[in-house]
C-alpha cells in the first residue's frame, strides 16, 4: 500500500479503537453516560490547538522561504483546526447543558477556544477571497502569524478577567480527577483524533497540490493573448433598421 | 549604457499572458512613442518600467537597477509614472496635491508655483480635485514631472483629455527629460501627434514590440 | 552606471522618514476634516448605539450604571474599528502607485496610517464619553485612570484596523471580513480598558491591566512593522 494509505488505515483503526474505549470505560459517577463526550470533546480541543499551532509553523515556512509546501499547509491545517473547534465548542455545549444547566460559560478556555474560531474562521474567509496564489499565501502568513501571536495575549487577558469574577460554583470544563481507566481510554482517543488529524492533513495538502497542477496546466496551455481577445468594433449593420 | 534594456521580458497576470518575449532597448537622451490597440499591454509595459511589476520571465534594467530586485527601490525616485487615472487626492486641492509631492520628493516647495504656471492653473489651483475638469487633473499630473524632474518619464494615454493647446505640454516636458539626458516612454492613441515629440514610435503587437519609424 | 551618467545632481532624493510620516499623517488628518466621515457619520452612529441599548434592554437604572462603562468600551471598539477602516484612508491605486515611486518607506506609510486613525479613535472616545456618561450615570471615581486608558486602546485599535485594512485591500468583502479581524484580535483591548475602570471603581491600582493594554500595543507594532514591507509587495 502507499504510505498516504498507511495513514488512513491507521486513523480508521484510531478512531474504532477510541470507540471501543470509550464505550468501555467506566461511567462517572455523578454524570452517568454523558461524560463519554469528554472523549470526544477533549481530544478535539487538543488538536484544534495542534492544528493551529501547525498553521503557525506553515506561515512563518512561507514567509521565511516562499516554497508553496509551507503555504499549503498552514491552509490545510487551518481548515482542518476550524472544524476541531467547532467541534470542541459543539460537544462542549451539549455536555454543558445537561451537567451544569447551562448552554455556556464565561470559563477562560471555553472563551479562548471562542474566540479562536472566529479568528481562524477570518483566516479561511482571507484565503477565500483571494484569487492571486501569492498575494494569498503571505497576506494569510501574516494574519496566521499575528494571530497566533495575539491569542495567547487574549488567553491571558481572560483569565485575569475570570479571577475577578469567579463564579460561586467552580465550574472545570476538565471534568473531576480521574480514574486510571478513563484516562486510559482519553489518552487512547487523544492517539486516534491526532492520527485522523495527520491523514486529513495529508489529504487535503494533496488536494491543494492537485488543485494547483490543474491550475497551473490550464494556465500553461497556449493561452492566447490576453490582447487578442479584443477585437476592434465593427460598424456595419448597425444602422439597418430592416 | 542604456537607460532602459529588456530582454525576453513577460509578465503574467493571473492566467493571462500579457507580455511575451519582449525586448526594448532606450538609450540616454532618446524618446519613444508607444502605440498598440486597446487592451495590448501598454499600460503592463509601463508598469513594468516603472519598476512597480516585475517580470515573469527574461530579464530588465531600469537605469541600472535589475528589475524584480531590491535595486529598484533605489531608483524609483528618478521615474515618474503619468497614469491614465490621475494620482490626485480627491478631496486635496491641485496645490495640495502637488506640495505632498514635493514635499515626499524632497524638492523645494517653490516648484509647485512654477509647475503650475507652466501648465496653466496658477488661478484654479486651491480648486479640490474633486471640483476639477478631466483636463485640469491631467495637467496637474502632468505638472509633477516638473517637480519631479526624472530621469524615465513614463507617459499614459498622454493626449488624452488635453485640448489641442495643452498637447504642446507634452513635447515641453519630454524635451526636457531628454534634454537632461533621460528617457521618454510616451503611449498615445494619436500617433500623428507624437511626430517631433519622440525619436521613434514601436507598436505593440502580439505582446512584443514591433519598431518603427516615426509617422511623417 | 552611475546616475550621474544620465541625470544632473539636481535629481530628487526620497524625504527622511520622520517627513514622510509626517506629510502623510498630515493628508489623512486634513482629508478627515474635509470628509468629515468619522465625525458626521461613525459618532453619531456610535451615540446612537448607546441610547438604543436601554431602549431594548430595559430602563433599570442601577442596571444602567453598572453596565454603562462596559457598553461605552463596547460600543468604541466596534465602531472605532469602522473609523479605523475608513473608506477615505484607502488610497486609489494611482495614488499607491505615486507613493511607491516617490519612494514612500512601506513602514512609513504603516506609521502614518496608524498614528491618524490613533488621532481619530481619540477623538471618538473623548465625544463619546459624555454621551455614555448622560445616558448611563456611571460612577465617576478614579476617572483619570480613564484618561490614561485613552491612548492606549486608540493605539491599539489604530494598530489593529490598519494591520486589517492591509491584509484585505483590494477585497470584494473588505468590511465585514476586515471589521471581524478587528474586533476579536482587539478583544484584550476591550476587556483591559473596562477592567481598569472596574478597578479604578474599587479603589484598587489597575496596573496589570494597563501593563497589558502596553503589551498588546507593543506586540501589535512590531507585527505590523514587521509585515509592512511583506503586505505592501503583495501583489494586489
Amino acid at each position: 500500500m502507499r504510505p498516504t494509505a498507511w495513514l488512513d488505515v491507521a486513523a480508521a483503526g484510531g478512531l474504532t479503537a477510541g470507540l471501543l474505549a470509550a464505550t468501555a470505560a467506566p461511567p462517572d459517577r455523578l454524570q452517568g453516560e454523558l461524560q463519554r463526550l469528554m472523549y470526544v470533546h477533549v481530544p478535539s480541543a487538543w488538536l484544534a490547538y495542534l492544528a493551529f499551532a501547525v498553521t503557525l509553523v506553515g506561515s512563518a515556512g512561507w514567509l521565511l522561504r516562499r516554497r508553496e509546501r509551507w503555504d499549503r499547509l498552514a491552509g490545510a491545517s487551518a481548515e482542518i483546526g476550524v472544524f476541531f473547534t467547532g467541534l470542541t465548542l459543539v460537544t462542549g455545549s451539549i455536555w454543558a447543558k445537561p451537567v451544569w444547566g447551562v448552554w455556556w460559560t464565561w470559563d477562560p478556555r471555553l472563551v479562548t477556544t471562542a474566540l479562536l474560531f472566529f479568528i481562524y474562521l477570518g483566516y479561511l474567509a482571507l484565503r477565500r477571497s483571494i484569487v492571486d496564489p501569492q498575494a494569498r499565501a503571505t497576506r494569510a502568513a501574516v494574519l496566521g502569524a499575528v494571530a497566533f501571536v495575539q491569542v495567547p495575549i487574549v488567553h491571558l487577558s481572560v483569565v485575569w478577567w475570570r479571577t475577578l469574577h469567579q463564579p460561586p460554583t467552580v465550574i472545570r470544563p476538565g471534568g473531576p480527577s480521574m480514574d486510571g481507566d478513563m484516562l486510559a481510554a482519553l489518552l487512547v482517543n487523544l492517539i486516534a483524533f491526532t492520527l485522523v488529524y495527520l491523514a486529513l492533513l495529508r489529504r487535503r495538502i494533496a488536494l491543494a497540490r492537485l488543485g494547483e497542477e490543474a491550475e497551473r496546466h490550464l494556465s500553461g496551455q497556449e493561452q492566447p493573448l490576453a490582447g487578442e481577445a479584443i477585437t476592434g468594433p465593427t460598424l456595419e449593420g448597425v444602422h439597418d433598421d430592416g | 549604457m542604456p537607460v532602459v534594456r529588456l530582454e525576453q521580458v513577460a509578465v503574467r497576470l493571473g492566467p493571462a499572458r500579457i507580455l511575451d518575449g519582449l525586448d526594448l532597448q532606450l538609450a540616454a537622451g532618446e524618446a519613444i512613442g508607444l502605440v498598440g490597440p486597446n487592451g495590448s499591454g501598454k499600460t503592463t509595459l509601463l508598469r513594468l518600467l516603472a519598476t512597480l511589476q516585475p517580470p515573469d520571465a527574461g530579464t530588465g534594467q531600469v537605469l541600472g537597477a535589475a528589475l524584480g530586485s531590491h535595486e529598484t527601490l533605489r531608483v524609483r525616485p528618478h521615474i515618474t509614472l503619468v497614469g491614465h487615472a490621475p494620482a490626485l487626492h480627491p478631496q486635496l486641492s491641485l496645490e495640495e496635491n502637488l506640495r505632498l509631492v514635493a514635499r515626499l520628493a524632497d524638492v523645494p516647495s517653490g516648484r509647485v508655483h512654477t509647475s503650475l504656471k507652466a501648465v496653466g492653473l496658477v488661478a484654479a489651483r486651491e480648486r479640490p480635485a474633486r471640483h476639477c475638469s478631466q483636463g485640469m487633473l491631467r495637467r496637474t499630473d502632468l505638472a509633477r514631472t516638473l517637480i519631479t524632474q526624472p530621469a524615465l518619464l513614463l507617459l499614459d494615454e498622454a493626449h488624452a483629455s488635453l485640448d489641442a493647446a495643452s498637447a504642446g505640454l507634452i513635447e515641453l516636458l519630454v524635451a526636457e527629460v531628454t534634454a537632461r539626458r533621460g528617457a521618454a516612454v510616451v503611449v498615445s492613441h494619436q500617433p500623428e501627434r507624437l511626430a517631433g515629440v519622440v525619436d521613434r514610435l514601436v507598436a505593440l503587437e502580439a505582446g512584443r514590440l514591433v519598431g518603427g519609424e516615426v509617422p511623417r | 552606471m552611475s546616475l550621474a551618467d544620465t541625470v544632473p545632481a539636481t535629481a530628487p532624493h526620497r524625504a527622511p522618514f520622520g517627513r514622510q510620516v509626517a506629510e502623510l499623517v498630515r493628508r489623512d488628518l486634513v482629508v478627515e476634516a474635509r470628509a468629515r466621515e468619522a465625525l458626521l457619520v461613525t459618532f453619531p452612529f456610535g451615540a446612537a448605539a448607546l441610547l438604543v441599548v436601554p431602549l431594548a434592554v430595559g430602563t433599570d437604572l442601577a442596571l444602567l450604571r453598572q453596565l454603562g462603562p462596559g457598553l461605552y468600551w463596547t460600543v468604541l471598539l466596534l465602531f472605532g474599528a469602522l473609523v479605523a477602516l475608513r473608506h477615505s484612508a484607502e488610497e486609489a491605486p494611482a495614488e499607491r502607485d505615486l507613493l511607491a515611486l516617490l519612494g514612500v518607506d512601506p513602514e512609513a506609510r504603516f506609521v502614518s496610517r496608524v498614528a491618524s486613525s490613533t488621532v481619530l479613535l481619540g477623538a471618538f472616545q473623548l465625544l463619546l464619553a459624555p454621551v455614555a456618561i448622560v445616558l448611563y450615570d456611571p460612577a465617576l471615581t478614579g476617572w483619570w485612570w480613564w484618561v490614561a486608558t485613552v491612548p492606549l486602546v486608540a493605539v491599539g485599535v489604530g494598530l489593529v484596523g490598519t494591520l486589517a485594512t492591509g491584509l484585505t485591500r483590494n477585497l470584494g468583502e473588505r468590511t465585514s471580513l476586515a471589521s471581524l479581524l478587528v474586533v476579536v484580535l482587539a478583544l484584550p483591548l476591550l476587556l483591559a480598558a473596562t477592567q481598569i475602570l472596574e478597578s479604578a471603581r474599587f479603589g484598587v491600582r489597575p496596573w496589570a491591566w494597563l501593563g497589558l493594554l502596553m503589551l498588546v500595543d507593543l506586540v501589535l507594532s512590531i507585527a505590523g512593522l514587521l509585515s509592512a514591507r511583506t503586505l505592501e509587495e503583495a501583489p494586489a
